[in-house]
């Protein structure tokens, strides 16, 4: 057996990421027991149809945050959730604020300062000793900064916490930013951005963000060589003490721990920590989306495609029924619309899908996307849209939306599943103020939903003509469409493309 | 604030207790066999309340394939969410009509490609015979027939609605309505695998479904799905940066071994699979004696035996064992090379024959894998650091089935070139040959082997993974048994395999440069 799993392997999809239901989807209604269809399970004298199983009931009560949150002395939030199948302990302290405060001048600051907190030192140990010390405990940390936070973790065997949190804590609190590691790091994120066009698929994303939220937002800004070459030992101390203080901060355990030894120790070992203000909400994108079909060269044998619009806030009130929409239309996996006309009826994608990102401080966007070979691009583009525009035009089925509420009723609990996806959820919400009554009346919400609700949010939050729809691959070979003549791209927007350039991987200007 | 004097005091109880942990670690499970063969791994814990991670292993991958069948391992896992006469149809007997008409016109257009367009495009008249473009007329017509009988099937051709008899996806529609979650199923050399995670309440439903796809998979939309799995192809070989070359260098390294071609299959292959090589495929290795059961999570295990039983003996035991994979790979006699151009950064990799998994010499290999990776490993310190001839490096050790390898990749630096990186690493490898490794590195790796054992066993579908893993190339027992070994390795067992498997004429060189 190898000790980390390495063979090559196929799965059957892509499984896409999803807000707060999993998998999902449904269409056309299974006629049930049609004659000749009493089967071999019944003739076995098992039951014919999963649909004659009866179940036991399962009850299932959302943890209450408060009942798992305690404060510190010094007035840090600290959420405990002991279990003790494994001797392990893992502590992980979640920050205000990630690539939301990266200066203009220098995108992915807080990126790098995260990462450099990792591996540049501590003021009591060289990088180099400091790594050697954590790896002979098998102890793992791991920092990292995303868009709106900068989360810090720490994973060691129960036998080794006292140390673990003490190298842990020390770090947090006075890393060294080493100046050999820091060049070492510069010069590995220069490689990085050199492979920047390699993969279509990093290009769609990042001229997707370029479109959606503008230039100039965080949510667009990419590194350049310039710009990493402007990060300093200063520029990260600045950053590092703009995030990293208990004012800023809300702590999580779990694992094999005692409560009352946990909060002690962690009390003990916050102590003196100078104590500054939480770090700003991220501020919202001023640029407006323009529709339009747009296009960046690529010589690849498929087209990648996406195609949306900003969408909604997360705590919007069609949140509920708009995720539930976007469960039938697109995300819900195989038998999601668009899953199942692209794929399985057609045979023009091996994934195929829709993705709905509600952002907590401003509107976050809709879209769906696919990779086909080039001349069925046009087809795939022409019924996804058709989709979209289907519910818009037309209720959904009460089939559909029974599965959908079914699916987002009977996976709720799964974002409880573990105690570190618990105390996820708890953390999360505590930073960015969910209203307090949401995961308990998150089910009721859902059963009352109805097929109107979802054509109502479909009208106002779905519109094709509002859309962007952004084409990466050969344009000669895509445009011409397929064979038999279903589909061109002339069938968007009058065929008006927009042709961005393909950007130099290191300065970002587009190339010639 | 711990001074590092007081951290070194503390290092030498850290290194007993590790070493204690490591023994103590075993997982629980019980095992459950059917009178028809099929065996059951059960592991009921209660950490996660509510859920249940269960699924299945064929032991079959694409090694136990040939040439002109290569990726039907993989196809087959496509074919396993296509339904039953019960799942994923309104009309079974008309649905069967269709398939049996679409096997006939599907038979004679391999025929005529197989014969005329392989001719034609032998004699260099056409540049691809499977692609439609350059069909027939006669080819024309009949995939023409066949399209048409296939949208027929599916309830969109000129039958409208009335004519279909497919409940498209039903499958996954079940298991959605039911509170499935995560279901996936994948492919790899050695072993097929189905899983997904549900509601505590919902074993019986879980038993249900597998049985019954396990006792009666049509092969609906046999010949439609290669579409999708040419798109599968196209995305994750065809349209990344080094996926054919990756193909290409796998094809090289193995010389007679059933690693050599890719386990998505050859192209032409996928378009030629036959009905009947599907269900003699099915008939040998989707048997129950050649399949494992595994559930993990919050159940009763009683109750879950009670399920099992009612459902899964439905399974015919069948007659055909599976033929053991007999064709050893060959010794490798001189070193091969490759040079690769294309849109990817300058990179290197270096291949070995080793040896395959339980193999005693495959865990001082995996050791030295430890000891390269990772931030204090030899290569960050050598390669990123010391030399700065890398931005990255790392090695594996793959030991499968029946052979393994053990490969060194690394991507470069500024200007250095790959030929730098080859040279480093065959210095860091002659410090391994020449001496033994140092007693507090190795306790170091050994620490994070133990620690990573335990980290690897806490999610339920992690270690459902695991068992399978375990179980198909192995004995899920190594789940238990393999610490131990790891633990037991010693310096002068990784000195002795750094000398034996990696030597010149046993390795396989690839660069790659910016085209």
């Amino acid at each position: 057996m190898n000790l980390r799993i390495v063979a090559l392997i196929l799965a059957l999809g892509v499984v896409a990421a999803l807000l707060f239901s999993p998998p999902k989807r449904s269409p056309a209604p299974p006629a049930a027991g049609s004659g000749d269809q009493a089967s071999t399970a019944a003739a076995s004298g098992l039951p014919a149809r999963p649909e004659t199983l009866a179940f036991k009931p399962l009850a299932f009560t959302p943890p209450d945050a408060a009942s798992f949150r305690r404060v510190l002395p010094d007035g840090t939030a600290v959420y405990l959730a002991p279990s003790h199948e494994f001797p392990l302990v893992t502590v992980s302290i979640t920050f205000k604020g990630g690539a939301s405060l990266d200066p203009a001048d220098v995108p992915a600051l807080a990126s790098m300062t995260a990462r450099m907190m990792r591996e540049g030192g501590t003021q009591q140990q060289q990088p180099a000793e400091f790594d050697e010390t954590l790896d002979f405990l098998a102890t793992e940390i791991g920092v990292a900064a995303s868009e709106t936070f900068t989360t810090a973790t720490m994973n060691c065997l129960k036998s080794n916490f006292d140390e673990s949190l003490a190298l842990f804590v020390g770090m947090l609190r006075a890393p060294a930013f080493d100046q050999a590691r820091l060049d070492t790091a510069k010069a590995r994120a220069i490689e990085g951005l050199k492979q920047r066009n390699d993969d279509a698929s990093s290009i769609l994303s990042r001229e997707w963000k370029r479109l959606v939220y503008g230039v100039g937002h965080f949510e667009s800004a990419e590194p350049t060589d310039k710009t990493v070459a402007a990060i300093s030992k200063e520029r990260l101390a600045e950053m590092h003490r703009r995030i990293f203080h208990p004012g800023n901060m809300i702590v999580a355990v779990s694992g094999d721990f005692d409560e009352q030894d946990m909060l002690a120790k962690l009390e003990k070992a916050l102590s003196g920590w100078e104590r500054g203000s939480a770090a700003p909400d991220p501020e919202a994108p001023t640029a407006v989306l323009e529709p339009g079909l747009y296009h960046v060269p690529k010589e690849i044998p498929q087209g990648k495609v996406v195609l949306g619009m900003r969408s909604i806030t997360r705590d919007d009130p069609d949140a509920i029924p708009l995720l539930l929409l976007n469960d039938i239309l697109g995300a819900g996996g195989f038998t999601s619309r668009i899953m199942q006309q692209v794929r399985s009826n057609e045979g023009l994608a091996y994934s195929a899908r829709s993705t709905l990102v509600p952002k907590v401080a401003y509107p976050g966007d809709f879209r769906a996307g696919f990779e086909s070979k080039n001349p069925t691009v046009a087809l795939a583009t022409k019924i996804v849209l058709d989709q979209i525009r289907g519910v818009r035009d037309d209720l959904v089925t009460e089939e559909e939306l029974e599965t959908a509420k079914a699916s987002a009723i009977e996976t709720f609990p799964r974002q409880f599943e573990s105690k570190p996806a618990m105390l996820r959820v708890f953390v999360n919400d505590e930073w960015t103020k969910r209203p307090p009554d949401f995961w308990k009346t998150f089910r009721d919400k859902v059963r009352a939903t109805t097929r109107e609700d979802l054509q109502r949010v479909a009208k106002k939050h779905l519109d094709p003509e509002k859309m962007a729809i952004l084409v990466v691959g050969d344009w000669d070979e895509i445009a011409k469409g397929d064979l038999q003549g279903r589909a061109t791209m002339k069938d968007f927007f009058g065929g008006a493309v927009k042709h961005l350039p393909l950007r130099d991987p290191l300065t970002l200007e587009p190339l010639p | 604030m711990l001074r590092p004097a007081s951290l070194r005091a503390l290092l030498g109880l850290a290194l007993v207790a590790l070493g204690t942990v490591a023994h103590a670690q075993q997982v629980a499970v019980e095992e459950f066999s059917l009178p028809n063969g099929m065996q059951f791994l059960l592991v009921p814990r209660s950490d996660q309340p509510n859920v249940v991670s269960a699924g299945w292993v064929a032991k079959v991958g694409s090694v136990d394939e040939r040439p002109g069948i290569t990726g039907i391992s993989h196809f087959f896992e496509h074919m396993m969410f296509k339904g039953t006469d019960t799942i994923g149809t309104r009309e079974p007997a008309k649905d069967a009509k269709y398939r049996a008409e679409q096997k006939a016109i599907r038979d004679e257009i391999n025929r005529i490609v197989w014969t005329t367009q392989y001719e034609r495009f032998n004699r260099g008249e056409i540049d691809d015979p499977w692609n439609p473009a350059n069909d027939t007329q006669e080819l024309r017509v009949l995939r023409g027939k066949l399209d048409a009988l296939i949208k027929a099937q599916q309830g969109r051709g000129d039958g409208g609605p009335a004519s279909g008899t497919i409940v498209k996806d039903e499958f996954d529609q079940v298991y959605t309505k039911a509170g499935g979650s995560g279901m996936n199923a994948f492919t790899s050399h050695d072993l097929t695998c189905y899983f997904i995670t549900v509601p505590s309440n919902k074993l019986e439903l879980w038993a249900w479904m597998e049985s019954d796809r396990l006792h009666d998979s049509v092969f609906r939309e046999f010949y439609s799905e290669r579409d999708v799995v040419h798109e599968e192809r196209r995305l994750r070989t065809d349209s990344t940066p080094t996926g054919r070359f990756q193909e290409q260098f796998d094809a090289m390294f193995w010389a007679s071994c059933g690693y050599a071609w890719p386990v998505i299959g050859w192209p032409s292959d996928l378009n030629s699979y036959t009905f009947e090589q599907a269900q003699e495929y099915w008939n040998t290795y989707y048997r129950p004696g050649n399949l494992v059961g595994i559930v993990v999570g919050d159940f009763d295990p009683a109750e879950a035996k009670a399920f099992i039983t009612r459902y899964f003996s439905r399974l015919d035991a069948g007659t055909k064992k599976p033929p053991p994979v007999v064709t050893l790979e060959v010794e490798q006699l001189a070193e091969q090379r490759m040079n690769a151009e294309g849109d990817f950064p300058p990179a290197i990799e270096i291949r070995y024959h080793t040896v395959p998994a339980g193999h005693v010499d495959s865990y001082p290999l995996d050791m030295l894998s430890e000891v390269m990776n990772e931030r204090t490993g030899r290569l960050y310190q050598g390669l990123v650091e010391g030399r700065g001839v890398a931005s990255s490096a790392r090695t594996m050790s793959d030991t499968r089935k029946y052979a393994g390898l053990f490969a060194f990749e690394a991507e470069t630096r500024g200007d250095a070139t790959p030929e730098q990186l080859e040279q480093a690493w065959y210095e860091e490898l002659a410090k391994l040959q020449q001496a033994d490794l140092p007693e507090r590195e190795l306790r170091k790796v050994k620490n994070r082997v133990a620690a990573g054992n335990y980290r690897r066993l806490e999610n339920n579908m992690s270690l459902l993974v695991q068992l399978a893993f375990a179980d198909a190339l192995l004995d899920w027992r190594e789940i238990n048994d393999g610490p131990k070994k790891y633990e037991a390795v010693t310096a002068a067992d990784i000195r002795r395999v750094a000398n034996k498997y990696f030597t010149p004429q046993n390795r396989s060189v690839a660069t790659f440069r910016r085209k």
